[in-house]
């Protein structure tokens, strides 16, 4: 039970992102993907959540290539957390998180405990409209967990969460893989990337890709390779060290 | 009995369908826009249909043909907007829009040509018609079913529209098909349109009013603001072609007129509401 890439390449005009991609995620995993800017993260999320089509090679979910699957089959199966905001939505909150349940027939199951583990029961009736950034984040994770995806994808999550709220989601995201279920990420902070993730998929931008653990792949000259000189010394400085 | 049943019953039955019809594609065009200001006439419709209706009214024909030349007018403006703006829909309604947009402008400039250079006697009409009136509405079974109808088809949609709400993106990775969605809004919204302004002219005010303004009391969820988008733009239609006919009496205003002098003070204390 897992999705998995074969031979996938990515573009974006001529540019090559990814070139020939084998990724196999497995149940009960967390996987990082770091990258600079524009190396094709959000891109590869949209692939693998079967939203747009590769250059090249094709995504498996147990086997069945995504693009043969019904729309409502796949969002069964595996859940998108996009960049951007949600600025046409008029609703309220708990309406916004409910929204989660769509891809499901029958009553929509209780929110409350959603809204709960986001700290989202007191802002539950207030427009979306009204939220600040994190706290509409935090909304948009919530509606995730209500789909509760096999595979989760969640491009850059952390954006505009406040520290405890960071810690949540990690909490979160560890659970769902003790759940058996599969945690993919965007970010950019190795040292939560060192600790937080069972493997880690770096991007160069073109074309070329490394996996590996995070003990393996972190070091400073693979982040500066990655991201470019002066680079690695950012995180040496920030905390948590003994890894980068 | 007779003056009930045979002119003000149809007359009203019309304007209650027309007015519904227009709220119902201004709730779905603002849904498809995911914007609060869309309103049933952005993408040309009554431009097109002015255009065409006045070209025939210049040329001296009679009502129904006045009437079938606005509604293929319209279906002309968007069948453009379609061509040209709707290739990326999937992913950008922004194409659309501009499309939308610009045919509506270069419309209105064709129609004030035509206003400048028509006889003078016919220009009466053509101001009536642009600005929308029900005198000449003669079908109103037509337009109640037409309502019915797509009352009926949006509701089916409901649970589906109340996700495109989220960004493309989103809603596509929650199992909506959304580029079918958006041109099924569209061509329902166009139909609904067509054939108030076929019957009516450019009724304005509100499509654009009456779902914004229900969406601002808390009738967000589909399913809930749809219908109650027809209902209330029915009633404020009847009400304001009921103050048309009567205000200076015995001639009439144009319908249009009343809506926006009804509806503006009204969206304005909307809008101050906290």
């Amino acid at each position: 039970m897992s999705l998995t890439t074969q031979q996938l390449s990515l573009r974006t005009g001529t540019r090559a992102l990814v070139d020939t991609l084998d990724l196999a995620l497995e149940p009960g995993e967390v996987l990082g993907i770091l990258g600079a800017n524009g190396a094709g993260k959000s891109t590869l999320l949209t692939v693998l959540a079967g939203l747009a089509r590769p250059a090249q090679g094709q995504v498996l979910l147990d086997g069945q290539s995504l693009a043969d699957l019904p729309p409502l089959t796949r969002a069964q199966h595996i859940g998108l957390l996009p960049q951007g905001d949600e600025g046409g939505f008029f609703g309220s909150v708990a309406d916004f998180v409910a929204l989660g349940h769509f891809p499901f027939s029958g009553p929509v199951p209780d929110l409350a405990p959603h809204l709960a583990a986001w700290e989202l029961t007191d802002l539950a009736n207030r427009p979306l409209d009204t939220l600040s950034g994190g706290e509409r984040q935090r909304a948009r994770l919530a509606q995730l967990a209500v789909q509760q995806p096999r595979i989760a994808l969640l491009d850059e999550p952390l954006t505009h969460l406040d520290p405890a709220h960071q810690a949540r989601l990690l909490a979160w995201a560890r659970s769902e893989a003790d759940a058996g279920r599969t945690v993919v990420l965007t970010l950019h902070d190795p040292n939560w990337a060192a600790c937080h993730c069972d493997r880690l998929l770096f991007l160069h931008g073109d074309g070329r890709w490394q996996l590996g653990t995070p003990a393996g792949l972190l070091t400073p000259d693979s982040l500066e390779a990655l991201y470019g000189p002066g680079t690695a010394a950012l995180w040496r400085q920030g905390g948590r060290g003994q890894t980068v | 009995m007779q003056i009930l049943t045979e002119l003000r019953g149809p007359r009203v039955a019309a304007a209650f369908a027309c007015g519904g019809l227009l709220a119902l594609a201004g709730a779905l065009m603002q849904t498809l826009f995911r914007n609060p200001l869309a309103e049933p006439y952005l993408l040309g419709v009554s431009g097109g249909a002015g255009l065409l209706a006045l070209l025939g009214m210049a040329a001296g024909l009679a009502w129904p043909w006045i009437s079938l030349l606005a509604f293929a007018g319209s279906l002309l403006a968007l069948g453009l907007a379609a061509a040209l703006g709707g290739r990326m829909l999937a992913r950008d309604h922004t194409p659309l829009l501009l499309a939308g947009v610009m045919l509506a402008a270069g419309f209105g400039a064709l129609i004030a040509l035509v206003l400048s250079v028509a006889p003078a006697e016919r220009l009466p009409g053509m101001l009536f018609f642009l600005m929308g009136d029900l005198a000449w509405t003669g079908n109103a079974p037509l337009l109640l079913a037409a309502l019915g109808l797509a009352i009926a088809a949006a509701l089916a949609l409901s649970r589906r529209l109340d996700v495109l709400q989220l960004s493309p993106l989103k809603a596509a990775s929650l199992g909506v098909a959304v580029a079918p969605t958006r041109w099924t809004l569209f061509g329902l919204a166009g139909a609904c349109t067509s054939l108030v302004v076929a019957q009516a002219g450019s009724i304005g005010f509100v499509g654009l009013m009456v779902p914004h303004a229900l969406r601002k009391l808390g009738f967000t969820g589909h399913r809930v603001l749809l219908p109650a988008a027809a209902l209330a733009g029915g009633s404020l239609l009847v009400l304001a072609d009921a103050l048309a006919r009567t205000v200076i009496e015995p001639r009439e205003l144009p319908v249009g007129v009343l809506t926006a002098l009804l509806g503006v003070p009204m969206m304005l204390w909307l809008l101050r509401r906290p």
